[in-house]
């Protein structure tokens, strides 16, 4: 073996060899196309946001703390509600998602790279720029404050004449042009990268829901991408798709954003089912229980969540026939999704369970999605749900399953992947400080809103009268959002703290490591794997462990490696848009200035943007790049 | 020497035998004779309209199938993945119709 990599080397011409221009610093991380790196700017980014959809929901906690508290307006809370859930949801948690998928899943699969970095590259940064542009409105003239649903007719310029809803539409659109490309990416990542022997029964069940969560994103996201142009051309041409008295139809917008937004919900909450189902049997010490119903149950969850979306517009008076339908069959849903907590609960039966904090998290995921899913079965009866639609009942129920099932699932894939991302050990104490901190204060939060929901406490309302019985349940909430504030502020602390202390991480840190990322160097090196793993079986790690064998088998000799370059196009394209976004939210406006009017109303700001974001993509299509190498000298470290 | 090194390429360039033009060429004919069947019902003027109407879809779907089928490769091996995503995406895409029409537009 080692005497036919040899002779390929020889075999290279020189001029082969890798004359790579290498960048350092910030320009280091415009430019990358590295998908360990790509994952931490996802992080970053997403965790920027998260913090400020964090702090939103604190402002609106502190708005209802009492009766008649006159510490926000009317309007700034309509801003502060709407933003807070456009922003957990599109900018919060999916990037945070994808970071985990992008700094796990090519290991996992045993891929050096993602099927399309450039690619991966051009998702963050439409991601962070739509982001960008959605959260510029709080300084210029105003939040979106037609809710996260931005429902018609309240959302259409009749009613929302100020900007903010285009910031709403046009920022959207934009983040989800870099959701939809990450999902292909993946897809085209696990279908076609995955290492030899690991067939798809043989994938980890990590990467099995990230990739139907891509297959998801690759079906729902095209339905709020018409749904957000048919507004945009509403609000800005002048168009009439959801205006009544023109011929349009209001119900219209909710129909697209539900075909849309419930399977979102299952683009949510899988990958936390997967990474639950990762750190569940590693510290377990046993193999997932169920493996093949796990994998059953999440295709048909996928497919359910597109079936069902009527769920959320019983009240709208679709009829008794379709509301029954809709009931029975988000109910059905119930089915897979109880499969899979009872294979973890059987997972961790009669294993040697060892609570780490990410174990905990994991552990404490079960209970608390659980009772999400249960109010969840209770919201889809449609009689019962006529009681229960827009009270704080249906509040507490999301917060349940995001926070209490997606959330918690983060933290876990955090605090487990974290020494793979960065090669430090999280702090275990701060850690649980982190666990308990966080989980005592989100059932405080929202385990109180059932009862205000059931009282009827409407949602969305910025205060409230006293003497209705919300007055002291809504204190406990409010004190409840302050103590998930505490645990952030541990996690902050941990993350600090640790970053402060050596890179010392092991390459299974954990020990009871099962799959291919725990068997290459923490942080793993840019090629990720000097030779190509050849995978047994299932846990393809654990196998080997079992078998008495330190490492891998390679499927490959010590060869070159093909390495993409890296290029600040993906930069300059999202940039693009953004400007051309900007440029047409304001296209119908009258400025102070007349050179800043000609330049918005005659579209030169927005051809300027296109221009940058075409001109991009023609140097990508004119320039070939054919990548770089590292050879295994390099490799040898010789 | 340097085929033994690369044994995958080989093989797979092995197994997949190119094939002859023939096909394609039978299956183009195929395709221009159904646009001629399309097209001769409605320059005909005698055929009945919603006959016709009819006749057209069915000629549509059948070069539907002939292009995916042979120009694009669906029917040989290796393409279940395409088939898959591309039934998911009319799936989903025929709900939204379904839901339009009769939600939106008959309602």
């Amino acid at each position: 073996m080692a005497q036919t990599a040899q002779s390929l080397n020889h075999a290279r011409p020189p001029e082969a060899g890798h004359s790579v221009k290498r960048h350092t610093g910030l320009m280091d991380w415009i430019t990358t196309v590295d998908h360990k790196k790509i994952a931490i700017l996802y992080l970053w980014a997403g965790g920027l946001f998260f913090g400020i959809g964090g702090l939103e929901a604190i402002l609106i906690r502190i708005q209802l703390i009492k009766p008649m508290n006159t510490f926000l307006d009317a309007q700034t809370f309509n801003e502060l509600i709407t933003m807070h859930g456009t922003t957990m949801i599109f900018l919060g948690v999916m990037p945070v998602i994808f970071a985990l998928m992008n700094a796990v899943i090519p290991l996992q699969i045993g891929a050096r790279d993602v099927a399309f970095p450039f690619l991966n590259a051009l998702g963050f940064w439409t991601f962070l720029f739509g982001g960008l542009l959605l959260n510029l409105s709080w300084i210029m003239g105003g939040a979106p404050d037609a809710g996260w649903t931005s429902y018609t007719p309240l959302s259409t310029s009749t009613y929302s004449a100020t900007h903010g809803v285009d910031f709403y539409t046009i920022g959207l659109q934009i983040a989800g042009l870099g959701t939809l490309i990450g999902g292909i990416n993946f897809l085209a990542t696990i279908i076609t990268m995955r290492a030899p022997g690991m067939s798809y029964m043989r994938m980890p069940m990590f990467a099995w829901t990230t990739f139907i969560t891509s297959a998801i994103i690759l079906f729902a996201f095209p339905a709020i991408t018409v749904g957000l142009v048919l507004l945009t051309f509403d609000r800005i041409l002048g168009a009439n798709f959801f205006e009544v008295g023109a011929g349009g139809n209001p119900v219209l917008w909710q129909h697209i954003f539900w075909i849309f937004g419930h399977p979102e919900v299952y683009i949510l909450i899988l990958p936390a089912f997967g990474i639950i189902s990762e750190v569940i049997p590693t510290f377990a010490r046993k193999r997932l229980f169920g493996y093949s119903s796990m994998v059953f149950a999440t295709i048909l969850i996928a497919f359910l969540g597109f079936m069902v979306w009527a769920h959320h517009m019983f009240t709208t008076g679709l009829g008794p026939v379709a509301n029954a339908l809709f009931s029975v069959s988000t109910m059905l849903i119930a089915v897979p999704t109880g499969i899979k907590i009872f294979n973890w609960l059987f997972t961790m039966w009669g294993g040697q369970v060892r609570f780490t904090t990410p174990n905990l998290f994991a552990v404490g995921f079960i209970p608390t999605f659980t009772m999400g899913g249960v109010t969840g079965v209770m919201l889809a009866s449609a009689p019962a749900d006529f009681q229960f639609h827009d009270t704080y009942f249906v509040v507490a129920h999301f917060h349940y399953v995001i926070v209490g099932g997606l959330v918690l699932g983060l933290f876990a894939g955090l605090h487990y992947w974290w020494p793979k991302m960065f090669g430090r050990m999280l702090d275990e104490g701060l850690g649980k400080w982190t666990f308990w901190t966080f989980i005592i204060g989100f059932h405080m939060t929202f385990f109180v809103q059932h009862f205000l929901g059931l009282m009827g406490m409407q949602r969305r309302v910025f205060t409230y009268l006293p003497n209705q019985q919300f007055d002291l349940l809504n204190l406990i909430s409010t004190i409840g959002a302050g103590l998930m504030g505490v645990g952030m502020l541990f996690f902050l602390t941990n993350i600090f703290l640790t970053s402060r202390k050596p890179a010392d991480a092991a390459d299974d840190p954990w020990e009871d490591g099962r799959t291919l990322e725990w068997t290459i160097p923490s942080p793993p090196p840019e090629y990720n794997f000097k030779q190509t793993p050849l995978v047994r079986g299932i846990d393809a790690f654990w196998k080997e462990k079992t078998a008495g064998h330190k490492g891998m088998t390679p499927s490959e000799p010590v060869g070159s490696i093909h390495m993409p370059s890296a290029t600040i196009l993906p930069f300059l394209m999202s940039v693009g848009i953004f400007i051309a976004g900007l440029g047409f939210m304001f296209s119908r406006d009258t400025f102070s200035s007349d050179a800043l009017s000609f330049l918005f109303n005659n579209y030169i700001v927005t051809g300027l943007g296109l221009l940058i974001t075409f001109g991009s993509m023609l140097m990508r299509s004119l320039f070939d790049d054919h990548g770089w190498h590292i050879e295994p000298e390099e490799l040898e470290g010789r | 020497m340097v085929t033994e090194q690369h044994p995958q390429e080989g093989s797979v360039k092995h197994r997949h035998r190119q094939e002859g033009p023939q096909r394609h060429i039978v299956v183009f004919i195929f395709s221009v004779v159904l646009t001629l069947i399309a097209f001769a019902a409605v320059a005909a003027g005698g055929v009945n309209a919603s006959f016709a109407v009819i006749l057209l879809l069915v000629m549509a779907v059948l070069q539907v199938f002939l292009q995916m089928g042979f120009w694009m490769h669906l029917k040989d091996k290796g393409h279940l993945m395409p088939i898959i995503f591309m039934l998911g995406g009319f799936f989903i895409a025929g709900t939204c119709i379904v839901m339009a029409l009769y939600w939106v537009w008959w309602d």
